[in-house]
Protein backbone atom coordinates (compact mmCIF):
# COMPACT_ATOMS: atom_id res chain seq x y z
CA UNK A 1 0.00 0.00 0.00
CA UNK A 2 1.73 3.52 -1.21
CA UNK A 3 1.22 6.51 -0.61
CA UNK A 4 2.59 9.99 -0.82
CA UNK A 5 0.29 11.75 1.65
CA UNK A 6 1.27 11.58 5.74
CA UNK A 7 -0.74 9.56 7.48
CA UNK A 8 -2.26 9.61 11.26
CA UNK A 9 -3.31 6.42 12.61
CA UNK A 10 -5.24 8.29 15.42
CA UNK A 11 -8.55 8.99 14.08
CA UNK A 12 -6.96 7.88 10.56
CA UNK A 13 -7.78 3.45 11.04
CA UNK A 14 -10.29 1.98 12.10
CA UNK A 15 -8.60 -0.44 14.56
CA UNK A 16 -11.53 -3.09 14.37
CA UNK A 17 -11.59 -3.49 10.80
CA UNK A 18 -8.00 -1.85 9.57
CA UNK A 19 -9.79 0.00 7.28
CA UNK A 20 -9.02 3.84 6.78
CA UNK A 21 -11.11 5.90 7.84
CA UNK A 22 -9.94 9.51 7.62
CA UNK A 23 -11.58 11.21 5.18
CA UNK A 24 -9.18 13.64 4.15
CA UNK A 25 -7.02 10.97 2.98
CA UNK A 26 -6.38 9.46 -0.94
CA UNK A 27 -6.48 5.58 1.10
CA UNK A 28 -9.53 6.57 2.72
CA UNK A 29 -12.05 3.08 2.73
CA UNK A 30 -9.20 0.73 1.67
CA UNK A 31 -7.55 -1.63 4.08
CA UNK A 32 -3.85 -1.38 6.01
CA UNK A 33 -4.47 -5.11 7.53
CA UNK A 34 -1.44 -7.29 6.63
CA UNK A 35 0.13 -4.94 4.69
CA UNK A 36 3.22 -3.43 3.89
CA UNK A 37 2.47 -0.08 4.25
CA UNK A 38 4.62 2.68 2.98
CA UNK A 39 3.86 6.95 3.18
CA UNK A 40 6.21 9.82 3.90
CA UNK A 41 5.68 10.42 7.37
CA UNK A 42 3.25 9.83 10.08
CA UNK A 43 1.46 12.86 12.20
CA UNK A 44 -0.97 12.76 15.20
CA UNK A 45 -1.52 12.66 18.64
CA UNK A 46 0.31 11.07 21.62
CA UNK A 47 -2.65 8.80 21.33
CA UNK A 48 -1.49 6.98 18.52
CA UNK A 49 -0.24 3.89 19.91
CA UNK A 50 -3.63 3.43 21.94
CA UNK A 51 -5.57 3.24 17.93
CA UNK A 52 -2.61 1.08 16.45
CA UNK A 53 -2.21 -1.21 19.17
CA UNK A 54 -6.01 -2.05 19.13
CA UNK A 55 -5.45 -3.15 15.37
CA UNK A 56 -2.64 -4.97 16.71
CA UNK A 57 -4.90 -6.86 19.32
CA UNK A 58 -7.59 -7.22 16.46
CA UNK A 59 -5.03 -8.72 13.84
CA UNK A 60 -5.82 -5.49 11.54
CA UNK A 61 -1.83 -3.50 12.16
CA UNK A 62 -0.21 -3.43 8.47
CA UNK A 63 2.75 -6.27 8.45
CA UNK A 64 5.51 -3.43 8.06
CA UNK A 65 5.91 0.26 8.03
CA UNK A 66 8.48 2.12 5.77
CA UNK A 67 8.71 6.29 5.85
CA UNK A 68 11.13 8.99 4.32
CA UNK A 69 10.96 10.02 8.32
CA UNK A 70 9.57 8.06 10.90
CA UNK A 71 8.26 10.04 13.76
CA UNK A 72 9.01 8.81 17.37
CA UNK A 73 5.21 8.18 17.34
CA UNK A 74 5.48 5.51 14.69
CA UNK A 75 8.65 3.97 16.35
CA UNK A 76 6.83 3.90 19.41
CA UNK A 77 3.80 1.90 18.08
CA UNK A 78 6.19 -0.84 16.85
CA UNK A 79 8.33 -1.67 20.28
CA UNK A 80 4.84 -1.34 22.10
CA UNK A 81 3.37 -3.90 19.35
CA UNK A 82 6.77 -6.30 20.28
CA UNK A 83 6.40 -5.82 23.58
CA UNK A 84 2.76 -6.14 24.93
CA UNK A 85 1.22 -8.20 22.34
CA UNK A 86 4.62 -10.41 20.62
CA UNK A 87 3.94 -8.89 17.13
CA UNK A 88 6.54 -7.82 15.28
CA UNK A 89 6.10 -5.15 13.13
CA UNK A 90 9.11 -3.43 11.35
CA UNK A 91 9.37 -0.10 10.53
CA UNK A 92 12.08 1.28 8.06
CA UNK A 93 12.96 4.72 7.97
CA UNK A 94 14.92 6.72 5.56
CA UNK A 95 13.30 6.01 1.85
CA UNK A 96 14.76 8.21 -0.36
CA UNK A 97 12.19 10.72 -2.21
CA UNK A 98 8.23 9.87 -2.95
CA UNK A 99 6.66 6.95 -2.27
CA UNK A 100 5.34 6.35 -5.38
CA UNK A 101 8.11 7.10 -7.65
CA UNK A 102 9.69 3.65 -6.48
CA UNK A 103 6.54 1.38 -5.72
CA UNK A 104 2.84 1.00 -6.50
CA UNK A 105 0.40 -0.46 -4.22
CA UNK A 106 -0.31 -4.23 -5.21
CA UNK A 107 3.42 -4.93 -5.52
CA UNK A 108 4.86 -6.97 -3.28
CA UNK A 109 7.92 -7.01 -1.41
CA UNK A 110 9.69 -8.37 1.18
CA UNK A 111 11.52 -6.08 4.33
CA UNK A 112 14.20 -6.63 6.26
CA UNK A 113 13.80 -4.53 9.55
CA UNK A 114 17.31 -5.11 11.42
CA UNK A 115 19.03 -4.59 7.93
CA UNK A 116 16.28 -1.93 5.91
CA UNK A 117 17.10 -3.75 2.87
CA UNK A 118 13.63 -4.00 0.55
CA UNK A 119 13.71 -6.70 -1.85
CA UNK A 120 10.68 -6.05 -4.76
CA UNK A 121 9.75 -9.70 -5.47
CA UNK A 122 7.28 -8.42 -8.44
CA UNK A 123 5.43 -5.40 -9.46
CA UNK A 124 1.77 -5.46 -10.01
CA UNK B 1 23.09 2.71 25.32
CA UNK B 2 25.33 3.14 28.56
CA UNK B 3 23.12 1.35 31.43
CA UNK B 4 23.93 1.84 35.35
CA UNK B 5 24.14 -0.91 37.76
CA UNK B 6 20.39 -0.57 38.40
CA UNK B 7 19.38 -0.34 34.66
CA UNK B 8 20.71 -4.00 34.31
CA UNK B 9 19.57 -5.27 37.33
CA UNK B 10 16.18 -4.32 35.87
CA UNK B 11 16.45 -6.00 32.81
CA UNK B 12 17.67 -9.16 34.48
CA UNK B 13 14.07 -9.00 35.88
CA UNK B 14 15.20 -8.28 39.42
CA UNK B 15 12.33 -5.70 40.29
CA UNK B 16 9.97 -7.52 38.04
CA UNK B 17 8.45 -8.19 34.93
CA UNK B 18 6.60 -4.72 34.47
CA UNK B 19 10.06 -2.69 34.67
CA UNK B 20 11.93 -5.56 32.54
CA UNK B 21 9.44 -5.55 29.79
CA UNK B 22 9.44 -1.11 30.28
CA UNK B 23 12.80 0.00 30.38
CA UNK B 24 13.20 -2.50 27.35
CA UNK B 25 10.47 -0.80 25.12
CA UNK B 26 12.29 2.27 26.62
CA UNK B 27 15.97 1.44 25.94
CA UNK B 28 15.08 0.30 22.43
CA UNK B 29 13.39 3.57 21.53
CA UNK B 30 16.94 5.63 23.01
CA UNK B 31 18.61 3.14 20.73
CA UNK B 32 16.67 4.48 17.56
CA UNK B 33 17.08 8.21 18.71
CA UNK B 34 20.86 7.93 19.33
CA UNK B 35 20.62 8.42 23.37
CA UNK B 36 23.43 7.78 25.13
CA UNK B 37 21.91 6.66 28.46
CA UNK B 38 19.14 7.04 30.42
CA UNK B 39 17.38 9.80 33.05
CA UNK B 40 15.70 10.11 35.87
CA UNK B 41 12.45 12.18 35.03
CA UNK B 42 10.80 13.92 38.18
CA UNK B 43 7.23 12.89 36.90
CA UNK B 44 5.32 10.80 34.28
CA UNK B 45 1.93 12.28 32.90
CA UNK B 46 -0.17 9.43 31.07
CA UNK B 47 -2.79 9.79 28.05
CA UNK B 48 -3.88 6.12 27.93
CA UNK B 49 -6.06 6.88 30.58
CA UNK B 50 -9.28 7.46 28.22
CA UNK B 51 -10.97 4.14 27.23
CA UNK B 52 -11.39 5.96 23.83
CA UNK B 53 -7.63 5.85 23.16
CA UNK B 54 -6.59 2.66 25.30
CA UNK B 55 -10.07 0.72 24.24
CA UNK B 56 -9.93 -3.11 24.90
CA UNK B 57 -5.97 -3.22 23.99
CA UNK B 58 -5.33 -0.76 26.90
CA UNK B 59 -7.61 -3.10 29.48
CA UNK B 60 -5.71 -6.25 28.38
CA UNK B 61 -2.14 -4.49 29.15
CA UNK B 62 -2.78 -2.65 32.11
CA UNK B 63 -4.56 -5.91 33.64
CA UNK B 64 -1.91 -8.07 32.86
CA UNK B 65 0.58 -5.26 34.47
CA UNK B 66 -1.28 -4.62 37.28
CA UNK B 67 -1.34 -9.35 37.53
CA UNK B 68 2.40 -8.78 37.62
CA UNK B 69 2.22 -6.13 40.47
CA UNK B 70 2.63 -3.21 38.50
CA UNK B 71 3.52 0.06 40.29
CA UNK B 72 4.88 3.70 38.88
CA UNK B 73 7.50 4.66 40.30
CA UNK B 74 7.40 8.80 40.50
CA UNK B 75 4.67 10.73 40.87
CA UNK B 76 1.95 10.10 37.86
CA UNK B 77 -0.87 11.98 36.98
CA UNK B 78 -3.21 11.03 34.63
CA UNK B 79 -5.07 12.30 31.25
CA UNK B 80 -8.75 12.80 30.77
CA UNK B 81 -11.09 9.78 30.62
CA UNK B 82 -13.95 9.26 28.57
CA UNK B 83 -16.85 10.30 30.84
CA UNK B 84 -17.68 12.24 33.47
CA UNK B 85 -17.36 10.03 36.26
CA UNK B 86 -19.94 11.37 38.51
CA UNK B 87 -22.34 12.98 35.37
CA UNK B 88 -21.74 10.48 32.39
CA UNK B 89 -25.70 9.51 32.06
CA UNK B 90 -26.11 13.70 31.49
CA UNK B 91 -24.12 13.49 28.48
CA UNK B 92 -25.90 10.40 27.32
CA UNK B 93 -22.64 8.49 27.63
CA UNK B 94 -23.88 4.20 27.40
CA UNK B 95 -23.50 2.48 30.60
CA UNK B 96 -21.19 -0.30 28.84
CA UNK B 97 -18.99 2.21 27.65
CA UNK B 98 -18.76 3.94 31.20
CA UNK B 99 -17.91 0.61 32.54
CA UNK B 100 -15.46 -0.03 30.27
CA UNK B 101 -13.71 3.69 31.66
CA UNK B 102 -14.78 2.80 35.14
CA UNK B 103 -12.66 -0.47 34.52
CA UNK B 104 -9.91 1.50 33.48
CA UNK B 105 -9.93 3.89 36.13
CA UNK B 106 -9.47 0.98 38.87
CA UNK B 107 -6.41 -0.43 36.85
CA UNK B 108 -4.22 2.77 37.04
CA UNK B 109 -5.88 3.53 40.45
CA UNK B 110 -3.72 -0.23 41.20
CA UNK B 111 -1.21 0.64 39.75
CA UNK B 112 -0.92 4.01 41.97
CA UNK B 113 -1.43 6.99 39.37
CA UNK B 114 -3.22 9.94 40.94
CA UNK B 115 -6.33 10.20 39.08
CA UNK B 116 -6.27 13.71 38.12
CA UNK B 117 -8.44 12.90 35.04
CA UNK B 118 -7.13 16.40 33.33
CA UNK B 119 -5.07 17.88 30.18
CA UNK B 120 -3.54 20.48 32.44
CA UNK B 121 -2.16 18.51 35.62
CA UNK B 122 0.45 21.46 35.99
CA UNK B 123 -2.55 23.23 37.82
CA UNK B 124 -2.60 20.88 40.29
CA UNK B 125 -0.60 17.65 41.70
CA UNK B 126 2.18 17.87 38.94
CA UNK B 127 3.74 20.96 38.75
CA UNK B 128 7.32 20.59 37.09
CA UNK B 129 10.48 23.05 37.97
CA UNK B 130 12.54 24.22 35.52
CA UNK B 131 15.36 22.35 33.92
CA UNK B 132 13.54 19.64 35.34
CA UNK B 133 14.07 15.85 32.74
CA UNK B 134 9.79 14.59 32.66
CA UNK B 135 7.84 11.65 30.72
CA UNK B 136 5.09 13.19 29.32
CA UNK B 137 2.25 12.62 27.19
CA UNK B 138 -0.88 14.60 26.04
CA UNK B 139 0.53 17.43 23.07
CA UNK B 140 -1.08 20.58 24.93
CA UNK B 141 0.50 19.74 28.31
CA UNK B 142 4.08 18.98 27.03
CA UNK B 143 4.43 21.88 25.33
CA UNK B 144 3.11 23.78 27.92
CA UNK B 145 5.59 21.88 30.40
CA UNK B 146 8.47 22.40 27.98
CA UNK B 147 7.67 26.04 26.70
CA UNK B 148 6.04 28.04 29.55
CA UNK B 149 7.85 26.52 32.67
CA UNK B 150 11.05 25.39 30.68
CA UNK B 151 11.11 21.27 31.59
CA UNK B 152 12.55 19.38 29.52
CA UNK B 153 10.38 16.44 28.08
CA UNK B 154 9.83 14.53 24.72
CA UNK B 155 6.39 13.91 23.17
CA UNK B 156 5.80 10.57 24.35
CA UNK B 157 2.87 8.76 23.66
CA UNK B 158 0.20 6.12 25.00
CA UNK B 159 1.55 3.37 26.86
CA UNK B 160 5.21 4.63 26.51
CA UNK B 161 5.07 7.22 29.28
CA UNK B 162 3.44 3.97 31.73
CA UNK B 163 6.55 2.50 30.92
CA UNK B 164 8.54 5.76 31.99
CA UNK B 165 6.33 5.98 34.96
CA UNK B 166 7.20 2.31 35.84
CA UNK B 167 10.97 2.90 35.78
CA UNK B 168 11.20 6.58 36.30
CA UNK B 169 13.53 7.30 33.35
CA UNK B 170 13.26 8.26 29.73
CA UNK B 171 15.61 7.27 27.08
CA UNK B 172 18.10 11.20 26.88
CA UNK B 173 17.52 12.31 23.35
CA UNK B 174 15.87 15.14 22.11
CA UNK B 175 14.11 17.59 24.15
CA UNK B 176 15.98 16.01 26.43
CA UNK B 177 19.09 18.11 25.75
CA UNK B 178 20.15 21.95 25.54
CA UNK B 179 21.45 21.54 22.50
CA UNK B 180 18.14 20.42 20.97
CA UNK B 181 15.87 23.06 22.49
CA UNK B 182 17.25 26.24 20.29
CA UNK B 183 14.76 28.14 18.19
CA UNK B 184 14.79 26.48 14.51
CA UNK B 185 11.98 28.98 12.74
CA UNK B 186 11.27 32.40 13.55
CA UNK B 187 7.73 34.01 13.21
CA UNK B 188 7.84 37.55 13.20
CA UNK B 189 4.33 39.23 14.33
CA UNK B 190 3.88 42.17 11.82
CA UNK B 191 3.08 45.49 14.70
CA UNK B 192 -0.08 46.07 12.88
CA UNK B 193 -0.92 42.94 14.71
CA UNK B 194 1.02 43.12 17.97
CA UNK B 195 0.05 47.11 19.14
CA UNK B 196 -3.54 45.63 19.34
CA UNK B 197 -3.20 41.87 19.66
CA UNK B 198 -6.79 40.32 21.20
CA UNK B 199 -7.36 37.08 23.04
CA UNK B 200 -8.59 34.79 20.48
CA UNK B 201 -5.43 35.47 18.30
CA UNK B 202 -3.49 33.50 20.49
CA UNK B 203 -5.51 29.58 19.49
CA UNK B 204 -5.42 31.56 15.96
CA UNK B 205 -1.43 32.59 15.83
CA UNK B 206 -0.48 28.93 17.48
CA UNK B 207 -2.56 27.11 14.77
CA UNK B 208 -0.57 28.65 12.05
CA UNK B 209 2.80 28.49 13.71
CA UNK B 210 1.79 24.80 14.01
CA UNK B 211 0.94 24.19 10.59
CA UNK B 212 4.06 26.02 9.43
CA UNK B 213 6.68 24.64 11.75
CA UNK B 214 6.14 20.95 11.72
CA UNK B 215 7.92 19.35 14.03
CA UNK B 216 10.63 22.20 14.51
CA UNK B 217 10.98 24.19 17.29
CA UNK B 218 9.43 27.72 16.51
CA UNK B 219 10.72 31.39 17.71
CA UNK B 220 7.69 33.46 18.15
CA UNK B 221 8.68 37.51 18.51
CA UNK B 222 6.55 40.60 18.84
CA UNK B 223 3.88 39.78 21.33
CA UNK B 224 4.09 41.85 24.30
CA UNK B 225 2.44 40.08 27.05
CA UNK B 226 0.59 36.63 27.29
CA UNK B 227 -1.13 35.27 30.35
CA UNK B 228 -1.09 31.82 31.36
CA UNK B 229 -4.41 30.81 29.66
CA UNK B 230 -3.05 32.78 26.56
CA UNK B 231 -0.07 30.62 27.07
CA UNK B 232 -1.64 27.47 27.01
CA UNK B 233 -4.49 28.44 24.43
CA UNK B 234 -1.00 28.87 21.99
CA UNK B 235 0.53 25.98 22.87
CA UNK B 236 -2.32 23.72 22.39
CA UNK B 237 -3.49 24.91 19.08
CA UNK B 238 0.46 24.65 17.28
CA UNK B 239 0.45 20.92 19.22
CA UNK B 240 -2.57 19.93 17.36
CA UNK B 241 -1.86 21.61 13.83
CA UNK B 242 1.78 20.43 13.83
CA UNK B 243 3.61 18.66 15.96
CA UNK B 244 5.36 21.43 18.42
CA UNK B 245 6.30 20.34 21.70
CA UNK B 246 8.37 23.34 22.39
CA UNK B 247 8.32 26.86 21.11
CA UNK B 248 9.84 30.21 22.36
CA UNK B 249 7.97 33.56 22.60
CA UNK B 250 10.65 35.89 23.18
CA UNK B 251 10.33 38.29 26.24
CA UNK B 252 7.52 36.02 27.64
CA UNK B 253 8.88 32.18 28.09
CA UNK B 254 11.91 31.36 30.06
CA UNK B 255 14.42 30.11 27.97
CA UNK B 256 13.80 33.44 25.62
CA UNK B 257 14.48 36.17 27.48
CA UNK B 258 16.07 37.66 24.10
CA UNK B 259 16.09 36.67 20.56
CA UNK B 260 19.33 35.74 20.91
CA UNK B 261 19.14 33.38 23.55
CA UNK B 262 16.29 31.61 22.06
CA UNK B 263 18.50 30.88 18.82
CA UNK B 264 21.15 29.99 21.43
CA UNK B 265 23.76 31.91 18.78
CA UNK B 266 22.50 30.24 15.67
CA UNK B 267 20.27 32.60 13.58
CA UNK B 268 17.50 30.70 11.89
CA UNK B 269 17.29 30.99 7.75
CA UNK B 270 13.61 30.52 7.92
CA UNK B 271 11.56 33.91 8.82
CA UNK B 272 7.54 34.38 8.54
CA UNK B 273 5.79 37.14 9.20
CA UNK B 274 2.54 37.39 10.67
CA UNK B 275 0.08 40.11 10.27
CA UNK B 276 -3.58 40.94 9.95
CA UNK B 277 -4.28 38.85 6.84
CA UNK B 278 -2.21 35.69 8.25
CA UNK B 279 -4.65 35.36 10.96
CA UNK B 280 -7.66 36.12 8.68
CA UNK B 281 -6.47 32.92 6.42
CA UNK B 282 -6.28 31.15 9.43
CA UNK B 283 -9.44 31.87 10.70
CA UNK B 284 -10.93 30.97 7.63
CA UNK B 285 -9.33 27.48 7.71
CA UNK B 286 -10.75 26.89 11.25
CA UNK B 287 -14.20 27.51 10.93
CA UNK B 288 -15.59 24.92 8.54
CA UNK B 289 -19.48 26.06 8.80
CA UNK B 290 -20.61 29.20 8.24
CA UNK B 291 -22.74 31.49 10.37
CA UNK B 292 -26.13 30.25 11.72
CA UNK B 293 -27.61 27.99 14.39
CA UNK B 294 -24.93 26.36 16.57
CA UNK B 295 -26.54 23.52 18.51
CA UNK B 296 -23.30 23.04 21.14
CA UNK B 297 -20.54 25.36 22.13
CA UNK B 298 -17.35 23.96 23.53
CA UNK B 299 -15.14 25.53 26.20
CA UNK B 300 -12.56 24.83 28.54
CA UNK B 301 -10.03 22.99 25.90
CA UNK B 302 -7.72 22.79 28.00
CA UNK B 303 -9.20 22.50 30.88
CA UNK B 304 -10.58 25.89 32.17
CA UNK B 305 -8.76 27.43 34.75
CA UNK B 306 -10.19 29.29 37.81
CA UNK B 307 -9.68 32.80 36.23
CA UNK B 308 -11.47 31.33 33.01
CA UNK B 309 -14.67 30.46 35.36
CA UNK B 310 -14.33 33.49 36.63
CA UNK B 311 -14.65 34.95 33.15
CA UNK B 312 -17.45 32.52 32.22
CA UNK B 313 -19.67 33.47 35.41
CA UNK B 314 -19.19 36.90 34.59
CA UNK B 315 -20.56 36.31 30.68
CA UNK B 316 -23.47 33.83 31.67
CA UNK B 317 -24.55 35.90 35.04
CA UNK B 318 -29.08 36.59 34.74
CA UNK B 319 -28.39 35.17 31.40
CA UNK B 320 -29.86 31.97 29.42
CA UNK B 321 -28.49 29.01 27.39
CA UNK B 322 -30.49 29.05 24.30
CA UNK B 323 -33.05 25.86 24.63
CA UNK B 324 -31.89 24.37 21.59
CA UNK B 325 -28.11 24.76 22.25
CA UNK B 326 -25.95 23.04 24.60
CA UNK B 327 -23.21 24.51 26.54
CA UNK B 328 -20.43 22.59 27.90
CA UNK B 329 -17.81 23.85 29.65
CA UNK B 330 -14.46 21.43 31.03
CA UNK B 331 -12.36 21.20 33.50
CA UNK B 332 -10.81 19.25 36.13
CA UNK B 333 -11.96 18.76 39.49
CA UNK B 334 -10.26 21.10 41.67
CA UNK B 335 -11.11 23.76 39.56
CA UNK B 336 -14.73 22.57 39.89
CA UNK B 337 -14.02 22.62 43.72
CA UNK B 338 -12.51 25.98 43.52
CA UNK B 339 -15.42 27.56 41.61
CA UNK B 340 -18.25 25.90 43.42
CA UNK B 341 -16.74 27.77 46.59
CA UNK B 342 -16.54 31.02 44.62
CA UNK B 343 -20.23 30.10 43.50
CA UNK B 344 -19.12 30.60 39.92
CA UNK B 345 -21.14 27.06 39.07
CA UNK B 346 -23.91 27.85 40.40
CA UNK B 347 -24.25 30.95 38.36
CA UNK B 348 -22.80 28.90 35.04
CA UNK B 349 -25.65 26.17 36.05
CA UNK B 350 -28.58 28.47 36.46
CA UNK B 351 -27.82 30.42 33.22
CA UNK B 352 -28.12 26.24 31.79
CA UNK B 353 -24.84 25.49 31.06
CA UNK B 354 -22.97 22.20 32.48
CA UNK B 355 -20.00 21.39 33.54
CA UNK B 356 -18.40 18.55 31.60
CA UNK B 357 -15.86 17.48 34.74
CA UNK B 358 -12.49 14.87 34.23
CA UNK B 359 -13.38 14.89 30.38
CA UNK B 360 -14.18 16.61 27.20
CA UNK B 361 -16.02 16.48 23.98
CA UNK B 362 -13.12 15.62 22.10
CA UNK B 363 -12.76 12.17 24.54
CA UNK B 364 -16.33 11.37 25.03
CA UNK B 365 -18.86 9.28 22.66
CA UNK B 366 -21.35 11.86 21.90
CA UNK B 367 -23.02 10.07 19.16
CA UNK B 368 -26.35 10.25 20.61
CA UNK B 369 -26.50 13.90 20.32
CA UNK B 370 -26.38 14.12 16.58
CA UNK B 371 -24.82 17.20 16.95
CA UNK B 372 -24.01 18.96 13.48
CA UNK B 373 -22.58 22.68 14.70
CA UNK B 374 -19.73 23.66 16.96
CA UNK B 375 -18.78 26.99 18.29
CA UNK B 376 -15.87 26.88 20.37
CA UNK B 377 -12.81 29.41 21.26
CA UNK B 378 -10.26 26.65 21.01
CA UNK B 379 -7.65 25.98 18.47
CA UNK B 380 -7.03 22.35 19.34
CA UNK B 381 -11.28 21.77 19.61
CA UNK B 382 -11.52 23.61 16.15
CA UNK B 383 -8.49 21.53 14.69
CA UNK B 384 -9.93 17.73 16.14
CA UNK B 385 -13.84 18.34 16.41
CA UNK B 386 -14.30 18.08 12.89
CA UNK B 387 -13.10 14.52 13.17
CA UNK B 388 -13.89 13.24 16.51
CA UNK B 389 -17.18 14.68 17.01
CA UNK B 390 -18.13 15.00 13.76
CA UNK B 391 -19.17 18.18 13.35
CA UNK B 392 -18.79 21.74 11.58
CA UNK B 393 -16.82 23.94 13.87
CA UNK B 394 -16.72 27.73 13.94
CA UNK B 395 -14.20 28.88 15.84
CA UNK B 396 -14.52 32.86 17.77
CA UNK B 397 -13.79 34.63 20.87
CA UNK B 398 -14.74 33.28 24.25
CA UNK B 399 -17.26 36.04 24.66
CA UNK B 400 -18.66 35.47 20.77
CA UNK B 401 -18.60 31.47 21.75
CA UNK B 402 -21.19 32.32 24.89
CA UNK B 403 -23.60 34.86 22.97
CA UNK B 404 -23.67 32.06 20.52
CA UNK B 405 -25.09 29.96 23.35
CA UNK B 406 -27.33 33.00 24.41
CA UNK B 407 -28.38 33.20 21.36
CA UNK B 408 -28.69 30.22 19.54
CA UNK B 409 -26.89 31.34 16.42
CA UNK B 410 -23.69 32.57 15.58
CA UNK B 411 -23.18 35.72 13.09
CA UNK B 412 -19.91 35.74 11.53
CA UNK B 413 -16.18 36.70 13.24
Amino acid sequence: MVSNQPFGFWQGLDPLTGTVIDQRHELCGTSLKGKAFFFPYGRGSTGTPGIFLEAVRNACAPAAIVNTKSEPMIVMCSLLAEAFFKVLIPIVDGLEGDPKSILKTGDWVRIDGTTGIIDVISRS
Amino acid sequence: MHLTEEERQILDGAFGEPQRIALNVLIKLGDAYGAERMVEIASAHIVGSSYQIAGEAGIEIYSKLVEQGAKVKVRTTCDPGSIDFSRWQVFKTPPDYAERQVKIAELLGQMGVIPTWTCTPYTAFNVPRYGEDLGWSESSAVIFANSVIGARTNRLAAYVDVCAALVGRVPRFGLHLPECRRGQVLFEVASELSDNFEDHFFPVLGYFVGQKAGDRIPVINGVQKATLDQLKAFGAAAAASGSVALYHMVGITPEARTLDEAYRGRQPADRTVVGRSEIDNTLEQMNTGDSGAVDIVGLGCPHASIDQMRRYAALLKGKYVHPSTELWICANTVVEDMARQMGYIETIERAGAKLMVGTCHNDCPLGAWNFRRLATDSGKFAYYTPTTVGTKCIFASTEACIEAAIRGRIGSL
